[in-house]
């Protein structure tokens, strides 16, 4: 009788998850790749159009490539630093030359925890043309002649995002590096100090090997976060109005993230629930195949 | 080199980085406690004077209704995510069963697709349901939480001793009560890491509420600090204010259990 019983208690615990996760989370994916293939406002019936959705995203009109053009250089510019400052700050917490551990730690956490609405609102204010602190700095002592546009070009735009984004994402990398350093036995470093190894020697045989598992973790979760990139550049470009429609991905749309561009495709600008869903297909392959080459990348290393 | 002067530079370097991290977020503080035509004025560096008349304004756009709603949605988010994803946790963990494995890793499978994949369809489906005019659309996408469950199965694994759930069992207790009564208690450290992150994740939820919720009763406040500059369209401190008040209770909590979530991350060795 209670070996029966017993039979249905691990489907018991598991229900509530795989009921909610397919009501809210897998029958949405599949419907939004049957709404990919038509075309649709949500109001008017759909048309059913078989791959014109997924052609257009090919049209420059969509926005698709360079928006996803767009998302990629901002992740080549940030993730890279944020992961090496990140492992460089919770290797000088892990070492033994710094006090109030947990003090730095939390203000170098800080950024990342701060609502990304604000983060693009505060960054828009301190880079503003003539009233930002930035600009104030650099006439004040003289650096500049006249004040900065830099929000309004695209190249500045675009470093100013790039900025913000690694000021934001290297207390995150950080929190891993340091569990992860964590985990690694101290012995081995004595064992190595035994042997005459430098602090230099010992980072590169000891700590990087060992480390691998968090650095392919925190380089996938960068690349997977860095593509859902929205609020901060939305904000940092539309500034307090709201909803920055005003600037769809700032000047020449320099700094539309995909993300963005399917968002206002489906709910800002244009209603095309079609297209829109046809964004968010694209976008997935993308990231699968930015996801597989990057963790090939680190494994080919390992080979060699 | 000596240990001192290892010490010395070793605290001068992430000193200064921990300026870099920290002066941002000094500004936003201290712009929130001037008046309006000082900002624009003058570099302000220290605090000002004008703090309690910011907040008037604030309070004034029933700033903390926002408050409540965000509340609401982070804690159930919060509760039900932890609860459901621990739930799921045990039965992978301390259980065997068909398809295991498979169920397994199609739970990984779906923690690397984006979460706006299902996005459109998700907004309509809420329409379809009748939400559209609740909180509701903001906390259902984070209950059925992939990374939670990886997490909590991950954790339970190694930190529950099948010894003492088998002891239990013989002594009868009910599988619920071994869960209620023994595995909750095991799981406090990953339990506390995963409900901070969920809170802060849907604390800062921006694009959902964008969509969903059109009625300000309903805003949340990433929705509402966004739309403060039509509120009070000219009064830029207290929108500044606005920002450093929407942080604070993520602030609050990651400042007392900063020390319990990187133990919280240790213990659960991030596997790739």
């Amino acid at each position: 009788m209670s070996t029966i019983k017993r039979k249905w208690v691990p489907y018991i615990f598991l229900s509530p998850y795989i009921l909610l996760y397919v009501t809210f989370g897998f029958i949405p994916i599949l419907f939004s790749l049957y709404v990919s293939f038509t075309s649709w406002d949500g109001i008017k019936d759909k048309t059913f159009i078989g791959l014109d959705n997924y052609i257009f995203l090919f049209n420059p009109d969509s926005y698709f490539f360079k928006s996803v053009g767009n998302t990629l250089l901002f992740i080549v510019m940030t993730l890279p630093f944020q992961m090496l400052f990140g492992l460089f700050i919770a290797s000088l917490l892990y070492s033994r030359f710094v006090k109030w551990k947990g003090f730095y730690q939390l203000v170098n956490f800080l950024p990342y925890i701060v609502t990304p609405v604000a983060v693009g609102l505060m960054f828009n204010l301190l880079f503003d043309w003539q009233t930002g602190f930035v600009n104030k700095v650099l006439v004040l002592f003289g650096w500049v002649s006249e004040e900065i546009y830099w929000l309004g070009e695209p190249g500045y735009a675009r470093f100013v995002i790039a900025l913000m984004l690694f000021w934001k994402g290297f207390g995150y990398t950080m929190v891993f590096f340091l569990a992860g350093l964590a985990n690694i036995p101290r012995d081995l470093y004595e064992a190595a100090q035994v042997d005459g190894a430098s602090a230099f020697d010992m980072f590169l045989r000891i700590t990087m090997p060992l480390l691998k598992p968090v650095i392919t973790f925190v380089l996938i979760t960068g690349i997977i976060g860095g593509f859902q990139l929205l609020e901060e550049p939305m904000l940092l470009l539309g500034g307090f109005g709201g909803g920055g429609s005003a600037v769809i991905g700032g000047p020449d749309r320099c700094c539309l993230t995909t993300v963005w561009n399917m968002y206002d495709t489906a709910f800002g600008s244009t209603t095309r629930y079609g297209l829109g869903s046809a964004i968010a297909y694209g976008l997935c392959m993308i990231i699968a195949l930015a996801s597989v080459t990057g963790y090939k990348f680190l494994n080919r290393g390992e080979q060699e | 080199m000596t240990n001192s002067t290892r010490y010395v530079i070793s605290t001068a370097l992430i000193t200064l980085l921990s300026i870099f991290a920290f002066f941002p977020f000094y500004l936003m503080i201290i712009m929130g406690t001037y008046r309006n035509e000082e900002l624009f004025s003058q570099i302000v560096l220290v605090p000002g004077t004008y703090l309690l008349e910011n907040f008037k304004t604030v309070v004034e756009s029933q700033f903390h209704l926002v408050y409540i709603n965000s509340l609401v949605v982070s804690i159930a988010s919060t509760v039900l995510a932890v609860f459901i994803s621990a739930f799921a946790g045990f039965a992978f963990s301390k259980h065997e069963f068909k398809y295991k494995n498979k169920i397994f890793a199609a739970v990984l499978l779906t923690m690397m697709i984006p979460g706006q994949l299902g996005l459109v369809a998700y907004v309509i489906e809420m329409r379809y349901m009748g939400l559209s005019g609740t909180l509701l659309p903001l906390i259902l996408p984070w209950v059925a939480n992939a990374f939670g469950v990886f997490w909590m199965t991950q954790f339970m694994k190694g930190a529950v001793p099948n010894e003492v759930l088998e002891s239990a069992r013989i002594d009868g207790c009910s599988d619920f009560a071994v869960f209620f009564r023994i595995v909750l208690a095991f799981c406090w450290p990953a339990m506390t890491t995963l409900s901070l992150l969920v809170f802060l994740w849907s604390w800062n939820n921006y694009l959902l509420p964008l969509i969903m919720i059109n009625e300000p009763e309903l805003y949340t406040i990433p929705l509402a600090i966004s739309t403060l500059g039509d509120a009070y369209r000219t009064d830029l401190a207290a929108q500044i204010l606005g920002l450093s008040l929407g942080t604070l209770p993520v602030l609050i909590l990651f400042a007392l259990g900063s020390k319990s979530f990187i133990r919280g991350l240790t213990a659960g060795s991030v596997k790739g």
